[in-house]
């Protein structure tokens, strides 16, 4: 299996403008961005390093949730939890805001793995939506999301129009822009939402993956990102049923360039350790190969 | 702004003998082996005079465990612990991919002991680079660096030790935590040093609350940034007093972020100026560094770039 590479292409440093950024429970803020050049080139899994405003040092990295290249915004979903997303969630309308990026490598999807099951978690979803709208274009794959949050969802949670099979019947919700994309989706939170999953994501996922035939079964690839804990357990999960699965890690950063080596994670390599960085290595790594 | 056209633009300058486009350095540990900042749109690798490579050991090493940058007040510490895949996977499989036709690479050698210095610095004296850096001053490793960088005796041993085996230009990079920096660049100008690299980071530490520990994997680690910057100037002016007589180059920096910091440093005595930190805020930023610099070349109406180098008057 090709595991996600390492990337290496152009880094565009551009002033963006901010056309909106919406507030929703639980510190949630969705921001977008008129940035029409790193649109034109992002993928799913990628991220922006985000200056944030004076008088923040370092850039945040925050994932690309959607792109429309059309129209040339980006729109991201980020959480305040300190200084930095603070400051970021009170820039205004019509201010600029300087976005490095794309930023790392991507999901890799692979044709014979043609049911890949999408799991986003918290702040971990945006990469999940992204690589779902690309999914609605392409033939030949049937994708399976998941979505979880202990904080109310940054949507409008509805009852899906769309049938799946081998989900509890409670389990109803989907985020209505996935509905509109005709891609498959529940929900899980741990909140008792109406609707959604009552336990973790990863019990939904396990009950799912217990419903499929074998065959079907053994097209499955598991894309994910979220908290750790989260990841841990999908880890485990892909194990469990012998999947291959991809992971979207996280680590403090500095340059987001590749230069200062700040943002490493251990990874597997042979029989030892690597110490990868998350911002040219990653942010995607073969989940079998991370060490938690 | 280096002039493309011309074979050189009018910013450049000698240092040790070698000949830069502009008197700007990209320094160590902030900018990888040397190409990673050449994928940022609108930076090329001809903006600045010269690039200063990761820290090198004889042996690869894996660095320190996470987290291993964290933001502070107008700067950042890192605790990074020299992670590199050693000097012979660096001097066989990384220079030879650089374009040493595009700016100047020096190598900037870490070690142990005093012999695993001369060994790093013996293998990169047999390689293209431009100039080696002793970086006795990293304050992110248990053993060696700082513990050398910060003892005049020992930072001596190092410089003379390394000078036996190599005829390239040597610049000792200078440690700022400690008592008296003067005296430490004069007994390793008389070891052979031929320039100097002022300052490197602070040490420093950051404390996460919720989980009682220091946040960074390593406990301690080295502070940078605009933060720094002050200090750092104060110890290139110092440096400086010894290095006057004796024509040697000092390579200032801690914080530079603006034309208007690197002039200062110029000012204060530094030949070159080194910008680490500053590229993680803006990866461009060395282009408005130098346009600024040539403006204030034509407002002062200088010949070059080293005309206003050590010339600051009395408070
Ligand atoms: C590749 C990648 C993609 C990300 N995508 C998203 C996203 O789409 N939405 C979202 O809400 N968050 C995302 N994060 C996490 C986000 O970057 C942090 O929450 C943010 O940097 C916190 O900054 P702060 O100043 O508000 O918090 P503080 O806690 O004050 O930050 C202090 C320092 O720690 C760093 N830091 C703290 N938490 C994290 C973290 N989880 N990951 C990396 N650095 C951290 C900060 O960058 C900063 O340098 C992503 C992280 C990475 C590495
Ligand atoms: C992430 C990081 C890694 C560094 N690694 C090295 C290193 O390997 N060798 C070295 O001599 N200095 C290293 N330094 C110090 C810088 O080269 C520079 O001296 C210092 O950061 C001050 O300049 P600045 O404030 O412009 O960053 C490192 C600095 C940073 C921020
Ligand atoms: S953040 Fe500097 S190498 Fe990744």
């Amino acid at each position: 299996m090709n595991a996600p590479q390492s990337h290496r292409a152009t880094l565009l440093s551009e002033s963006a403008e901010l056309l909106s950024q919406q507030a929703f429970a639980g510190d949630q803020m969705v921001m977008r961005l008129a940035a029409s050049r790193i649109a034109e080139r992002a993928l799913p899994g990628q991220f922006v390093h985000v200056d944030c405003g004076q008088p923040m040092m370092l850039r945040r990295p925050l994932s690309l949730m959607r792109v429309d290249q059309k129209q040339g915004w980006v729109e991201l979903l980020y959480k305040k939890v300190g200084a930095g997303t603070r400051l970021l969630a009170e820039r205004q309308p019509g201010e600029t805001v300087s976005l490095l990026g794309p930023v790392g490598n991507s999901f890799q999807l692979h044709e014979e793995l043609s049911r890949p099951l999408l799991l986003g978690g918290g702040v971990g979803m945006p990469p999940m939506l992204f690589m779902a709208s690309n999914l609605r274009r392409l033939k030949g794959f049937k994708p399976q999301v998941l979505l979880a949050s202990e904080v109310p969802f940054p949507f409008t949670p509805e009852p899906s129009s769309i049938m799946i099979d081998g989900m509890p019947s409670s389990v109803i919700a989907t985020m209505p822009l996935l509905d509109d994309w005709g891609v498959p989706a529940r929900l899980a939170s741990n909140q008792g939402f109406p609707g959604c999953f009552d336990g973790f994501i990863t019990d939904l996922a396990r009950q799912w993956l217990a419903s499929l035939v074998a065959d079907e079964r053994s097209k499955v690839e598991i894309f994910a990102c979220g908290p750790t804990p989260m990841l841990r357990a999908v880890q485990e999960l892909a194990a469990e049923f012998d999947l291959p699965s991809q992971l979207s890690v996280e680590e403090y950063m500095a340059c987001a360039v590749g230069g200062c080596a700040g943002c490493v994670v251990p990874i597997r390599d042979g029989d030892g350790v690597a110490m990868k960085r998350v911002c040219v290595d990653g942010p995607v790594f073969a989940g079998e190969q991370i060490i938690f | 702004m280096v002039d493309q056209q011309t074979e050189e633009g009018s910013l450049a300058v000698d240092f040790c003998g070698i000949r830069l486009n502009n008197p700007l350095v990209l320094l160590s540990g902030c900018v990888g082996f040397g190409e990673e900042y050449t994928r940022v749109e609108g930076f090329s690798n001809r903006d600045v005079g010269a690039i200063c490579l990761k820290g090198t050991t004889l042996e690869p090493r894996l660095g320190n465990p996470l987290h291993r940058v964290y933001e502070t007040p107008a700067g950042m510490l890192n605790a990074i612990g020299l992670q590199n895949p050693g000097v012979d996977h660096v001097v066989r499989k990384i220079l030879p991919t650089l374009d040493f036709s595009e700016t100047r690479f020096f190598a900037n050698a870490c070690g142990a002991t005093v012999d695993e210095y001369v060994d790093v610095v013996r293998r990169f004296d047999d390689s293209p680079v431009d100039a080696i850096e002793l970086n006795i001053s990293c304050p992110n490793v248990k053993a060696g660096g700082a513990a050398f960088g910060n003892d005049p005796e020992m930072s001596a041993r190092v410089v003379e030790a390394c000078r036996a085996v190599t005829s390239k230009p040597l610049i000792t990079k200078l440690s700022p935590n400690q008592t008296d920096i003067a005296e430490n660049a004069r007994r390793c100008i008389d070891a052979g040093t031929d320039a100097f690299a002022a300052i490197n980071t602070l040490m420093g530490m950051a404390v996460d609350v919720a989980a009682r520990k220091p946040v960074l994997g390593n406990g301690q680690g080295g502070l940078s940034g605009p933060a720094i910057k002050p200090v750092a100037l104060l110890k290139v002016h110092q440096v400086y007093q010894v290095c006057q007589q004796r024509g040697i180059p000092i390579i200032g920096q801690g914080g530079v972020s603006s034309g208007a910091d690197a002039v200062e440093f110029m000012l204060a005595g530094a030949a070159l100026v080194g910008v680490g930190t500053a590229l993680f805020y803006d990866p461009l930023v060395c282009l408005a560094i130098a346009d600024h610099l040539e403006q204030y070349r034509l407002q002062i109406s200088a010949e070059g770039a080293a005309d206003w180098v050590g010339k600051l008057g009395a408070a």
